[in-house]
This record gives structure tokens, C-alpha cells and sequence, in this order.
């Protein structure tokens, strides 16, 4: 355990100080990150400046917690996941993945912490500032604020989840960038409440794409009225979906004959 | 004659290389996905408001906005920024200066060329689309070669300003985030999260300064039969004033850029 806190930290000592030396990036990334939550507070500013008080049963304050977390997710997977994923399909074309599987460590633990994206870490902190700016005008209890944090915890689990899982299929497709796009264009639909969808579509991104559990779920849990079948069933999809990456990682790791052959 | 060649034989090639990308073309197309979640975020909004409608939209009219809004949007993708920031890092564009002919149009025709792959599956995608949601689009024959007008002239000017960004790498090592940042700016400006009525009174102000409201919103108000022939004039007129503006914008950044990259030795 000790052995695998130590290669994070030097991970990320090494990815940190590669990414200092392309010093104008940072300014670039400052402008995107401003410009995104420009985007996303715009969008939902629109949806409520129609005259009506609510979105799907939502206050404004409420609704923009739910953009809080989804911008700090996307933050998250800006910074933690995106950096050493997208670089999977790379090692599996050049054959680098072969040193990776060499390595007396868990190749999945290698995988998912290789590579970080520091210059994105804004996102991180303005979606955590939405979201204290948006609690501060609720009522949230000190036990809400708790449950939340273990359902984020939750909902980070299954993005990794979903992302390993897009990711290993690279062991056969080899390409498999675009697929992140695809994860992007339907996680976009968790910056809103999913109760401001219609119904099929509701369903569909609560039990098919568990989008609901990322963004609004949490949200649901900070303002107290979250149903205690959907607090259980958080937890339950991050630990079945975990199982199940592994035994689809393995699986891959198994039947990867390196790039030669 | 031999220009007609050349745009043949360019425009030839680009077309046997997207058509190798068409499961990518449609993956890329799918991710498009925001106009359609606002489209359903403002359908249940408006099945909800008090008469079934909001700011003169009903469900049916929300539906039929943002699916033109959809449908423009995949004519108007552009990715040049992104190829540009690989061709000047990697070096690859050192060979491509050698031909006779500017290496834009290797790109311009790229992107054409894609339109043609992607446009099948497009409407089919708009036809289930469209019937799942209750949309109809506008009986009036010419709305649809003026929104095709719009498109090419919105495309023409996302091409060049996007280029130019893409060009920024001669310099920085961000040109990927301009770009990031003017697709913001696309987005919001250009009406993806709403009709841009929708807006307060002062982004409508500053909007209308833009390009963005001419390439997405009018064309896509055309096709829901909201706009009228002397709008889309109005729009294409500002419309060419941009692409024009862009087009020197775009050669005077190329020539510096270029005088750069020859002095660091490539």
C-alpha cells in the first residue's frame, strides 16, 4: 500500500513539473475554464430567465448545485482521468504497454495514474466554489453535506468506471479516442437536473447511462430529498461497475499480444 | 483548366480519405449532442409552463428549433485549429510548403469533402430525430437553398477564424484552447442553448456585433419558419463582410508565421 502512495507521488511529481515548462499553456487553460463556466452559467441562466421559478421541480439555487458538481466532474476527469486514459490506446499502438505490464505493479493502478493534467485544476475549484455558493443559500444539514460527499465519491467511482472500460477496448480497436467524445456529448446532459427531461429520457440516463447518479443524485442528497432507494443504489452501481472494469481489464491484459505480433 | 483539375483531383483525394474515417464521421456527429439535451430540457420546460408554451415557443416549435440548430451544426464542424497545432509541433507541415498551393485548401477540401460522408447519416438521424420529438420543419421551397447560402457562408468564416487560432501555434503552445474558447463563444452567441430572443437584452447586443448569430441561429430559424428572405440577406451580407475580414486576417497571420517558423530552421 505504502509502495503504491509512494508512485503516486512520484507520478505526479513528474507529470507536474513536464507540464510547468509549457508556461503560455497555462494561460490558455485559464481562458477556457473561465470560458466553460461562462457556458454553463449562461445556459442554465437562459433556462431559468423565462418568468418560470423552477426547472423540473428545481429552484435556481438548487439547479446551479447541480452545474456546481457537473463542472467539478468535468474538472475531475480533466485532471485525473482524461491525461492517462487517452494514453492507453497510444501504449497499446507503439507498444509501450508491454513495459507497463512488465512492471511489478498492477498494470490498471499504472494505467489510471500515470499522467495528470494540473492546468485544468481551476475547473476543479470553480465547480467546488458553485457549489458552496449554491449550498450557501439552502438549508443543508451537516448529515446532508456527509451523504453527499460519500455519493460523490460514488459518482466519481463510476466515471473512472465508464472511462477505464471505453478506454480498454483499445486493446482491440486500437482507436478509441472518439469514444471519449461520445462519453462528453452524453454527460453533457448532467448539467442540468434530470428531472427537467421528459420521462423515457429520464429513465434512460438514471438506469442505462447513470448520468443521473453523478450530477443530480449528490445535489439531491445536499438539499435533503433524496429517496433512500436511490442513496442505496449509488454506491451499488460505483461497486458493481468497478468489478465489473476489472474483469474487462484482465480479460483485455489477457489476450494482449503486444504490438509486434 | 488546370485549376479545375487541381480542385477536382484535391477534392477527389480528401473524399477516398473521409470516407475511410465514416465510423469516426458518425461517432463525432453523435457527440454533437448539446442542442439536443437543450432541446429536451426546454420541450419538458414547455409541456410544463402554464398554456404549454414559453416566450411563443411550444414543445413542437422548441423541437423543430434545435433540431435545425442540430443539423447546422454538423454542417458547420470544423476541426482545422486541432490540425494545424499537430502540423506545426510535429513538423509535417515542412513537406506540405513545397507544393505549389497554399496547404489551406488541402484542408478546405477536407472538410467539404466530409460534409458529403457525413450528410447520409445525418438526415437519417434527423428524420427519427424529428419524428420521435414532433418537429416539422418549413414547407417554404426556398428557405432551404437560402439556409444552404447561410451554411456555406457560416462554414467559410468558421473555417477562417479557426485557422487563424490554429495558426497561433506558430507562437504558443495553447492555440488548442483559443480554440476551445471561440467554440464557446459559437456556442453561446450562436444560439445552441436557446433561440437567441431567449437572451437578455444586452448578450442580444453584443451578439448581433458577432458572426455567430448569422451562421447558427438565422439558418436554423429559416428551417423552423421563423425568419424571413430579407433576414437572411441582411445575414448573408454580414456574413461575407466576416469572411472577408477573416480571410486577410488569416493571410497576414500565415505570413508572419510562416517568416517564424523558417528562422527556428524548420
Amino acid at each position: 500500500m505504502t509502495r503504491y502512495l509512494r508512485l503516486i507521488r512520484i507520478f505526479t511529481g513528474a507529470t507536474i513539473s513536464a507540464q510547468l515548462e509549457y508556461r503560455a499553456n497555462f494561460i490558455g487553460a485559464v481562458l477556457s475554464s473561465l470560458g466553460q463556466v461562462g457556458v454553463a452559467l449562461l445556459a442554465i441562466g437562459v433556462l431559468f430567465g423565462q418568468g418560470s421559478d423552477t426547472v423540473g421541480g428545481w429552484t435556481f439555487r438548487e439547479a446551479l448545485l447541480v452545474t456546481g458538481f457537473f463542472i467539478l466532474t468535468e474538472g475531475f476527469i480533466a485532471v485525473f482521468i482524461q491525461p492517462s486514459m487517452s494514453r492507453i490506446a497510444d501504449a497499446i499502438r507503439t507498444g509501450s504497454m508491454d513495459f507497463t505490464l512488465l512492471k511489478p505493479v498492477d498494470a490498471q493502478f499504472s494505467v489510471s495514474t500515470r499522467y495528470l493534467n494540473v492546468l485544468r485544476v481551476p475547473d476543479i475549484l470553480i465547480g467546488l466554489g458553485l457549489i458552496v455558493y449554491a449550498a450557501s443559500a439552502l438549508t443543508t444539514t451537516l448529515g446532508g453535506v456527509l451523504i453527499a460527499a460519500v455519493l460523490y465519491a460514488s459518482a466519481l467511482t463510476i466515471v473512472y468506471c465508464i472511462w477505464l472500460a471505453l478506454s480498454t477496448t483499445a486493446f482491440w480497436f486500437v482507436k478509441t479516442q472518439n469514444v471519449a467524445e461520445l462519453f462528453n456529448g452524453i454527460f453533457g446532459a448532467g448539467r442540468f437536473p434530470v428531472t427537467a427531461f421528459p420521462l423515457p429520457v429520464r429513465f434512460a440516463l438514471t438506469f442505462i447511462v447513470p448520468i443521473a447518479l453523478i450530477t443530480t443524485v449528490p445535489a439531491q442528497a445536499m438539499t435533503g430529498r433524496l429517496s433512500p432507494a436511490l442513496a442505496m443504489a449509488s454506491p451499488l452501481v460505483a461497486a458493481g461497475l468497478f468489478a465489473v472494469t476489472r474483469l474487462f481489464w484482465l480479460r483485455a491484459v489477457g489476450s494482449y499480444t503486444s504490438a509486434s505480433s | 483548366m488546370s485549376m479545375l483539375r487541381k480542385t477536382r483531383v484535391l477534392f477527389a483525394t480528401r473524399f477516398a480519405e473521409m470516407a475511410e474515417y465514416r465510423a469516426e464521421v458518425i461517432i463525432w456527429m453523435l457527440s454533437g449532442t448539446i442542442s439536443l439535451v437543450m432541446m429536451l430540457v426546454w420541450m419538458a420546460q414547455a409541456a410544463s409552463a402554464p398554456g404549454g408554451q414559453i416566450n411563443g415557443y411550444d414543445g413542437s416549435e422548441f423541437a423543430t428549433y434545435f433540431l435545425s440548430v442540430w443539423l447546422v451544426g454538423q454542417l458547420l464542424v470544423v476541426w482545422v485549429g486541432w490540425e494545424l497545432d499537430f502540423m506545426i509541433r510535429q513538423g509535417t507541415l515542412s513537406p506540405k510548403l513545397l507544393r505549389p498551393m497554399d496547404p489551406m485548401w488541402v484542408e478546405y477540401a477536407a472538410h467539404v469533402a466530409e460534409r458529403f460522408v457525413r450528410i447520409g447519416p445525418m438526415l437519417v438521424l434527423l428524420a427519427i430525430f424529428a419524428f420521435l420529438s414532433g418537429a416539422s420543419f418549413t414547407r417554404e421551397w426556398w428557405a432551404y437553398p437560402v439556409t444552404l447560402g447561410l451554411c456555406i457562408l457560416g462554414f467559410t468564416v468558421r473555417f477562417l477564424y479557426e485557422y487563424a487560432l490554429g495558426l497561433l501555434a506558430f507562437w504558443t503552445e495553447s492555440s488548442t484552447a483559443f480554440s476551445e474558447v471561440a467554440w464557446l463563444l459559437y456556442a453561446a452567441l450562436g444560439g445552441l442553448f436557446a433561440p437567441l430572443t431567449f437572451y437578455p437584452q444586452w448578450v442580444q447586443n453584443i451578439a448581433v456585433w458577432t458572426p455567430f448569430p448569422y451562421m447558427l441561429g438565422l439558418p436554423a430559424q429559416l428551417l423552423a419558419g421563423k425568419a424571413t428572405l430579407a433576414q437572411a440577406g441582411h445575414g448573408a451580407l454580414i456574413l461575407f463582410g466576416w469572411v472577408v475580414l477573416f480571410w486577410f486576417v488569416r493571410l497576414a497571420i500565415w505570413r508572419l508565421g510562416l517568416k517564424k517558423y523558417g528562422a527556428v530552421g524548420a
